[in-house]
């Protein structure tokens, strides 16, 4: 990649203070991690949990603080609070959990309004014809607008996060795990639809997932993370196929697989 | 794996509600509860049509009668018709404890929204007022209070607003701090919604069903408060009547004249009971609700 | 031949509604021998994990069991409690998706299991407390004397779901039922739990049912598989054989939209469209006609497919392929 980053972190450290049994004592999140995201591309954050990856996830959307480091779009460092707002016009964030992350009180409809009233994008009797076109964009019928979360499906409702987030037209989307608490033909959906809208609206993505499957079927790039620290990264199919460090190779062999499963069986699993 | 209706293993409930209270979880206690504010409100209203005679009018000719055919609840000290004076008595105190209601709600919920999603330095201001609030000896505020300023309607209000408003800012920062540790206060904060927007939009709405629960608890509370600030003298001043100063005008009498105390103390406690019954039934039926919505 | 040690026919899974039952679990047969291990794999609504509880018994009030479901012999349906008590967790025990939620907070690791080893065997203090240092060991804890007084808040979720396994193993049991206990752990735990439960199935000759809906884990796992969808069992042989010539439309569909550890963009995802239907919605035809791709009108939406043999143990129930073979799918 040549052009500029579009978002970096630069030198991040987190720690958390923790009482455990009265004396406090600190965890360190992250550990002098850097990322950066090109325009157009797919990264994908690897490691297992406590690897730091939903953190620093986290702080590059500024709903958690980094201890030490900043945070830069398009070259400038994110400062202010009108920086972060600034950024999230173009940056957005869609959560792994598809039953909290909507307001059990409202309907669709409004919930996918709310970011063009926060930030009076579009003419109020024009918003209704948005939110239909963006429940389109997503797969789903217009009529989803009148509906309660409770309402609707697992799948159903990880599309209609998606669409609130793009609602903004951001350029950067964050997603966290947002497939693994979906069925596999779900899942299938949500990635498909995933890669049909980067294709349409020139979208970045940072992809966190621990399901290296779907990793190396979306991300361009990887970066792996154990306890805090960047271990690994480069092009996907380089750290895949050719892993340099131990821990990602560990990774890799434990990744369940058909193929060499079967190969094994045949050897040394025949039983009943 | 996201977990549907089968897979937590709740199945179906057998689908048999067919009348209205049974489709919209309204419990015996709930009926009764509505039906019995209900009557007290109508019967309250209705005060002017149904006195039998003058609240205010003295007749030394007939003081302190029993309950009779002529007067249904009997006559006072000074010969006023008893069940006269419950009636406009009941006017006063329900409007005052309906006020205080609203006063301490509105109160207690401002603080407790403030708690919950409020920045965080207001955190520990809110909650040691509250416990200051809890272990605060109301009465004898009112006392102080009430010899400082001559008693009137207005600071019994206050006082009232003052007794209650913890109690409601508890639960409402309870689930207001619930809410906003969700994911979904989250992602508003990423679209850009202000704290405002997102305790009136996201917030408030959960907190909603709870504030009936605690209006219904509060009132019954507040004509407690009422009539025991009445009954000490610092609250409705005579000759208004009230029932908590009905039952001061009468405890002179209790070994003679039973009627004096115990029928406007019936009056209280009728009208506690079935606003606590409302209480209940709404928090019962809020929870029938919610598990109703998690099976479909 | 052993004789086997769990054997279901047409087992029958329905809650009451206004009109006909629901029935959740449709017509399940199967027969499970010791050291043999079953992978249930199917998605939310499929019945699976209703199965695993209407095996131990523990499924919900409003649900009523119809079949034969027999361990060793004798039908496990309508038992009284006191006639549960040697065989839950002794003779059959159960391994939840969420570990916290079978393990007590309050007590200790090593209490938890000498309680379940004194409550299905007379023995003393100290032997009970051997025994749960070995089933420890078993589950592959590290220095399993020191986790003895170790609470469950005090352990990692990795280690929670082997305490888990330990708690499920202390009393011996000769049938161990996994309800996606990997799902929410780490694949480098994950791994190590699939080689354990190899081990305990060499080894100890444990049974073993396994529920995912993951079909590359099936395939670690080994075994047989059982394929199911909105409650009714629509594939069924040896895993790598099923996997290898899947002959369900169903079966296709889910391997093909699942990226595997070698599939990248260039080879798109082929997401099965549409969703997994209503309990009760199937009604009398074929379970997975509204998504499938080589529905036979007027057959499929009338009339349940029977088994067809597709090779040697390997059974589908699909009409088209009971028609054309493996050249009418696609």
């Amino acid at each position: 990649m040549t052009d500029a980053p579009i978002l970096e972190a630069i030198a991040l450290d987190k720690v958390f203070r923790v009482r455990r049994k009265g004396a406090p004592h600190d965890i360190h999140a992250l550990k002098n991690v850097e990322t950066q995201l090109h325009p157009g591309e797919t990264l994908g954050l690897v490691g297992e949990s406590g690897s730091g990856k939903t953190t620093l996830a986290r702080i590059l959307i500024g709903i958690e603080e980094p201890t030490r480091g900043e945070v830069r779009f398009e070259g400038n460092a994110v400062r202010s609070a009108e920086g972060w707002r600034e950024l999230r016009r173009q940056v957005q964030y869609v959560f792994q959990d598809p039953f909290t992350a909507l307001c059990p009180t409202m309907r669709i409809g409004a919930a996918l309004a709310e970011p063009l009233a926060i930030h009076g994008i579009c003419p109020k009797p024009e918003r209704k014809d948005r939110v239909a076109k963006m429940l389109g964009l997503v797969g789903l019928s217009a009529d989803m607008a009148g509906r309660l979360p409770y309402q609707l499906s697992g799948g159903q409702r990880q599309r209609v996060n998606l669409a609130r987030a793009l609602m903004l037209e951001p350029r950067v989307l964050i997603c966290d795990e947002i497939v693994s608490g979906l069925d596999v033909s779900v899942q299938a959906q949500v990635l498909a639809l995933l890669v049909d809208l980067q294709g349409k609206l020139d979208l970045s993505l940072i992809f966190i997932s621990h399901d290296l499957r779907v990793v190396r079927y979306l991300c361009d790039r990887v970066q792996v993370m154990l306890l805090g620290d960047t271990v690994e990264h480069g092009p996907t199919a380089e750290v895949f196929d050719d892993p340099q460090h131990e821990y990602t190779r560990k990774l890799l062999d434990a990744i369940p697989d058909r193929d060499h499963a079967a190969r094994i069986s045949k050897s040394a699993l025949q039983y009943g | 794996m996201n977990e549907t209706m089968l897979d937590t293993g709740c199945g179906p409930r057998p689908a048999r509600r067919t009348g209205y209270l049974r489709r919209h979880e309204i419990g015996p206690g709930l009926a009764l509860g509505g039906v019995l504010v209900l009557a007290i409100v109508l019967i309250t209203l209705a005060a002017p049509f149904l006195a039998p005679a003058d609240p205010y009018a003295p007749n030394l000719m007939s003081v302190r009668q029993p309950p009779s055919a002529e007067y249904l609840f009997g006559t006072d000290a000074v010969g006023r018709d008893l069940l006269s004076r419950i009636l406009y008595g009941a006017q006063i105190s329900l409007i005052v404890a309906g006020l205080g209601m609203l006063g301490s709600l509105t109160f207690g919920t401002l603080m407790g929204m403030l708690r919950g999603i409020g920045p965080r330095w207001v955190g520990p201001i809110v909650d040691r007022m509250i416990d200051i609030q809890l272990a605060f000896p109301y009465v004898l505020l009112a006392i102080a209070i009430t010899s400082a300023v001559r008693p009137s309607v207005p600071v019994l209000i206050v006082l009232m607003v003052l007794s209650g408003w913890a109690g409601a800012a508890r639960v409402v920062r309870a689930i207001a701090l619930q809410e906003s540790g969700k994911d979904y206060v989250k992602a508003a904060q990423i679209i850009g919604a202000s704290r405002l927007r997102i305790a009136v939009f996201h917030v408030f709405p959960s907190v909603w069903p709870s504030l009936a629960v605690l209006a219904a608890m509060q009132t019954a509370a507040m004509i407690v408060f009422e009539s025991t600030l009445s009954f000490l003298g610092m609250g409705v001043q005579p000759p208004t009547p009230s029932w908590g100063g009905i039952m001061l005008e009468g405890k002179n009498y209790i070994t003679t004249s039973w009627w004096l105390t115990l029928l406007p103390g019936l009056a209280i406690m009728l009208t506690s009971l079935s606003l606590v019954l409302i209480g209940d039934g709404l928090d019962l039926r809020a929870k029938r609700l919610r598990q109703r919505a998690a099976q479909t | 031949m052993t004789a086997p040690l769990l054997a279901i026919e047409d087992l029958v899974v329905s809650f009451p509604s206004n009109h006909a039952p629901l029935h959740a679990v449709d017509r399940v047969s199967f027969a499970l021998k010791p050291g043999e291990s079953l992978v249930i794999a199917g998605e939310s609504g499929s019945g699976k994990s209703l199965l695993c509880r209407s095996i131990l018994g523990v499924e919900p009030e409003t649900a009523k069991v119809a079949g034969r479901l027999d361990w060793k012999g004798k039908s496990l349906l309508n038992l009284s409690v006191a006639q549960w008590r040697p065989l839950r967790g002794a003779e059959i025990a159960m391994i939840f998706q969420d570990p916290t939620a079978a393990l007590n907070p309050l007590l200790t690791v090593g209490r938890q299991i000498m309680d379940v080893v004194r409550a299905h065997r007379k023995c003393s203090r100290n032997e009970a407390r051997s025994r749960a240092i070995e089933v420890l060991g078993t589950a592959g804890l590290p220095e399993p004397e020191h986790r003895l007084t170790s609470y469950p808040s005090e352990l990692s979720g990795g280690m929670r779901q082997r305490v888990a396994i330990a708690l499920a193993l202390s009393a011996g049991p000769e049938l161990l039922i996994a309800d996606e206990a990997t799902t929410n752990l780490d694949v480098s735990i994950q791994a190590q739990i699939v080689t354990l439960l190899h081990d305990l199935r060499s080894k100890l000759g444990v049974a073993l049912i396994f529920v995912t809906h993951d079909l590359d884990l099936a395939a670690e796992v080994g075994g047989e598989l059982l394929v199911m969808y909105a409650g009714q069992p629509v594939e069924m042989g040896p895993v790598d054989t099923v996997l290898a010539d899947p002959c369900h439309p169903y079966t296709r569909g889910l391997l093909r939209s699942a990226p595997t550890a070698r599939s990248s963009r260039r080879t798109p995802l082929r997401p099965i469209p549409g969703q997994a239907p209503k309990l009760g919605a199937v009604g009398d035809g074929a379970p997975f006609r509204d998504r499938c791709p080589v529905l036979i009108s007027g057959l499929c939406d009338r009339s349940r497919p029977g088994w067809t043999e597709a090779g040697p143990s390997h059974r589908v129930a699909c009409h088209r392929f009971e028609q054309d073979g493996r050249d009418g799918l696609t």
